[in-house]
C-alpha cells in the first residue's frame, strides 16, 4: 500500500485539473446547444453589407422617386408616330376631379409652345415652355441622388458600416443570384434557404450544403446555380481557417 | 500552464463553431425563362392559321416578360422529330439554351381551328403538357395555348383570354372598345355622342360601367358585354363618376358632387341604398376597392394637394398613404392587395405610373423618362401585368407593363388614340 504513494498523490494534485475539464465540457455543450440553434435558424438575422455611398446631393424627401436605370424604351412606334397634340379638352374625360390636370404637348422642343400651366395660353407661353425645358434639362442631369458624406465611385444612395469582406461576397453572390421569372409572386414571398459554403484561401467554395431548403425545387435549383456560378474573392488571412472549417452561412431570401 | 493549454485546446473548436457567420443575399434578379418554340406544323388548308397562331402565342408569352423566347433562327427544325418526348433529341435543344420547349400542330376542323400543345421540360427530357383544344379563331387557339403553358410555370390562371376595355375618342363620338390584351380583336360595344369615360368591369365581366354625360351631367351608367345595352346605374348631386364594382360585385363605390363638395360614396349594385363615405369639404374622388372588399382607397386634396387615402369599406379610419409627390391620382387597388398602381406628376412636372404598399407607404416608379404623360393604370386579373395609357409615341395609346416597369409594350397603334383603359376579369 505505501508502495502507492506516488499514485495516490497523483490523483490528489490532478482533481483540480479535472474539475476544470468537467467545467469546460459543460460550458462548451452549453455554449453549442444554448447559444448555436437560434443562430442556424435565425433566418432575419441582419445582413452585413458593404455599400459604398455615392456622393451627391439627397433627392429630398417630398419627390416621387426615380430609378437608376430607366426602363427600357418600348418597341419602336410605327411610323406615324407624329408628335400631334392629342384634338380636344382632355381634361374633363381623363380626370373626373374638379382637379385641373396640367397637359403638354408631348415633345417640348423649342418650336411648339406648350402648355405646362392650366389655361397657359398666352403669349408668354413660349418662354415659360422654354424655361420648363432648361428646368427638366438640369433635373436630367442630376440623375444620380447620393449623400453629401458619400464616395465618387459609391453606387449605393444609402447605407449601413459593415464588413468588407462579407461585402464583396454579398456582392459576388448577389450578381449571380438570378431566379426564373416564372415563380410566381405568391411563391416568392415564402422562399428562403439556409446554405453553408465551405470557401477555400483561394475564394473557391469547395462544398455547398442546405442547412435548410425552402421546399421549392426551382428555387433550390438555381441557388445552387448561382453559387456554382459565383466567383468568391479570396478571404483574408484571419478569416481564412474560419471559412475553411466551419463555413460561411449564406441566407438566400427573395 | 498545462491547465491553460487544455482549457484553450478544449474551448478552440466551440469557439470557433458559434462564430459562423450569416450573410443575407436577396433581391434576386428574375431572369426569363428560355423557351423554345419550335415551328407548329400546319394540316391540310390550315397554314395561315398555323402561322397566326404560332405570332399570337409568341405575342402573348413576350408580353408576360416572364419568357424568353429563343430566336427560331437560332435552332434549326429536325423533320423528323415528332411531338413524343422519345423522339425528341433534348440535347439539341438545351444546346441552344432552351429550358422549356413547346411544341404544337395546328389542323382546320370545318370551320374550326384544331390544335394541340406540348410543353416538354429540357433539362428533365419529359413532356409536361399536352392539351387539345378546337376554338372558332386562330388567335383565339393561341391564346389558350399561352394561357396553359403560363399556368404551367405560374401556377395561376393565365390572362390572355381577358379583355381590356378602353375609351376611343372620336369627333364628338365616344366608343367603348374591347380588345385582347396584345391589343388586337378591337371590337366596338358601344358608341356614344356625349362623353363617355371611365370603364370600369363587374367582376362578373357581364357588364362595364361608364361615367355618361348622356342625360346632361355625368351619371353612371352600366353597359352590357357584349351585347352593348345601356342602363341608367346612378345620378346623384351635380355629378356622378368614376363607379367600380365591389369584389363581389354586390356594391358601386363612386364620386359624387353634392352642393358642390365631391366626396365618395357607396350604393347597392342596383343604385339604391346611397350612403356617403367621406365628408371632408375638400374634394375625395376616385374611389378603388381592396381585393377583400374591406378598403377602399382613393384620392384627396385635403391636405392641400391630390394624395392616396385609405380607409375601411364604411367609411372609417381615413387616413393618408403617399406623402411624396404633390399630383397622385387614379389609384388602382392591385387584384393581389399587396400594391396601389396610381398617376403622379414626379418634380419634372410628367405624368407617370407609380405603386404604393397599402401597408408600409412604400413608394415605387413603374414608367419613367418615356413621354410626358403616362396615366390610369388598370391591373391584369392576375396582378402581374398593368395596363395603362402612354403618349410616349404622340397620340394616347395603352401599354402593358410589368409592375416593375422593366417590361412594356405598346400595344395599341389606333389612329383616334386610346384612353381609360380596365382590364377584365378572367374568362370564366
Amino acid at each position: 500500500m505505501t508502495g502507492e504513494s506516488a499514485l495516490t498523490r497523483g490523483p490528489d494534485r490532478l482533481w483540480p485539473l479535472v474539475l476544470v475539464s468537467v467545467a469546460l465540457h459543460v460550458g462548451v455543450f452549453a455554449a453549442a446547444f444554448l447559444v448555436r440553434p437560434p443562430a442556424i435558424v435565425d433566418l432575419d438575422q441582419k445582413p452585413i453589407v458593404a455599400k459604398l455611398i455615392r456622393l451627391g446631393e439627397k433627392r429630398p424627401e417630398q419627390w416621387l422617386p426615380r430609378r437608376d436605370v430607366p426602363p427600357p424604351e418600348a418597341a419602336p412606334r410605327a411610323p406615324d408616330a407624329v408628335p400631334v397634340p392629342i384634338p380636344g379638352p382632355p381634361a374633363p374625360a381623363q380626370k373626373p376631379v374638379a382637379l385641373p390636370a396640367p397637359k403638354v404637348t408631348p415633345k417640348p422642343t423649342p418650336p411648339r409652345p406648350a402648355s405646362a400651366t392650366p389655361g397657359g395660353k398666352g403669349s408668354d407661353a413660349l418662354s415659360r415652355a422654354m424655361d420648363k425645358v432648361s428646368k427638366d434639362k438640369k433635373l436630367a442631369e442630376k440623375e444620380r441622388w447620393g449623400d453629401p458624406s458619400g464616395v465618387s465611385g459609391g453606387d449605393a444612395t444609402d447605407a449601413s458600416e459593415g464588413d468588407r469582406y462579407l461585402g464583396l461576397v454579398t456582392q459576388a453572390l448577389q450578381a449571380s443570384y438570378r431566379l426564373p421569372a416564372t415563380i410566381s409572386e405568391q411563391e416568392r414571398a415564402q422562399l428562403k434557404a439556409t446554405v453553408v459554403l465551405t470557401v477555400e484561401p483561394d475564394g473557391r467554395v469547395s462544398t455547398f450544403r442546405f442547412e435548410k431548403r425552402s421546399g421549392n425545387a426551382a428555387f433550390d435549383q438555381a441557388l445552387e446555380r448561382a453559387v456554382r456560378e459565383s466567383r468568391l474573392p479570396p478571404p483574408p488571412p484571419e478569416l481564412r481557417q474560419r471559412f475553411r472549417t466551419i463555413g460561411l452561412g449564406v441566407n438566400f431570401k427573395v | 500552464m498545462r491547465k491553460l493549454l487544455v482549457a484553450v485546446a478544449l474551448l478552440a473548436p466551440a469557439l470557433a463553431l458559434a462564430q459562423r457567420q450569416y450573410i443575407d443575399v436577396g433581391s434576386p434578379d428574375f431572369r426569363p425563362l428560355a423557351l423554345a418554340v419550335a415551328n407548329f406544323p400546319a394540316g391540310p388548308g390550315a397554314q395561315a392559321d398555323a402561322v397566326d397562331v404560332q405570332q399570337t402565342f409568341r405575342d402573348d408569352l413576350a408580353l408576360t416578360g416572364f419568357f424568353d423566347l429563343l430566336d427560331p433562327r437560332s435552332f434549326l427544325a429536325d423533320a423528323s422529330e415528332g411531338t413524343t418526348a422519345s423522339s425528341i433529341r433534348f440535347t439539341r435543344w438545351s444546346d441552344v439554351g432552351a429550358e422549356g420547349l413547346v411544341k404544337a400542330v395546328v389542323k382546320r376542323e370545318g370551320p374550326l381551328v384544331a390544335g394541340e400543345l406540348h410543353l416538354y421540360d429540357v433539362r428533365a427530357g419529359r413532356e409536361m403538357l399536352y392539351r387539345v383544344y378546337r376554338e372558332r379563331t386562330a388567335r383565339a387557339l393561341a391564346h389558350r395555348f399561352a394561357d396553359d403553358v403560363l399556368q404551367y410555370y405560374t401556377r395561376e390562371p393565365g390572362i390572355f383570354r381577358t379583355r381590356i376595355a378602353a375609351i376611343r375618342k372620336g369627333k364628338g363620338t365616344w366608343e367603348l372598345v374591347l380588345m385582347d390584351v396584345d391589343g388586337k380583336g378591337a371590337e366596338v360595344i358601344r358608341r356614344e355622342n356625349t362623353i363617355a369615360m371611365l370603364p370600369s368591369w363587374r367582376p362578373d365581366g357581364r357588364e362595364i360601367l361608364i361615367t355618361s354625360y348622356r342625360s346632361g351631367k355625368p351619371e353612371i351608367w352600366g353597359i352590357g358585354v357584349p351585347d352593348g345595352t345601356a342602363r341608367p346605374v346612378i345620378s346623384l348631386g351635380d355629378l356622378a363618376s368614376g363607379a367600380v364594382y365591389s369584389p363581389d360585385g354586390r356594391s358601386i363605390a363612386f364620386t359624387a358632387s353634392v352642393d358642390g363638395n365631391s366626396d365618395v360614396y357607396v350604393a347597392g349594385a342596383d343604385g339604391s341604398g346611397i350612403r356617403r363615405l367621406t365628408s371632408d369639404p375638400a374634394t375625395d374622388t376616385s374611389p378603388t376597392w381592396s381585393p377583400d372588399g374591406r378598403r377602399i382607397a382613393f384620392v384627396s386634396s385635403r391636405s392641400g394637394n391630390p394624395h392616396i387615402y385609405v380607409m375601411n369599406a364604411d367609411g372609417t379610419d381615413q387616413r393618408r398613404l403617399t406623402f411624396k409627390g404633390n399630383y397622385n391620382q387614379t389609384p388602382r387597388w392591385s387584384p393581389r392587395g399587396d400594391q396601389i398602381a396610381f398617376t403622379a406628376r414626379d418634380e419634372r412636372k410628367v405624368f407617370d405610373v407609380f405603386l404604393v404598399s397599402p401597408e408600409t407607404g412604400k413608394i415605387g416608379r413603374v414608367t419613367q423618362d418615356q413621354g410626358r404623360t403616362n396615366e390610369e393604370p388598370s391591373w391584369a386579373p392576375n396582378g402581374r401585368l398593368l395596363v395603362l395609357v402612354t403618349d410616349r409615341g404622340g397620340r394616347q395609346q395603352l401599354v402593358v407593363a410589368n409592375p416593375a416597369g422593366d417590361r412594356q409594350r405598346v400595344v395599341t397603334s389606333d389612329a383616334s388614340g386610346m384612353a381609360a383603359p380596365a382590364w377584365g376579369p378572367l374568362a370564366p
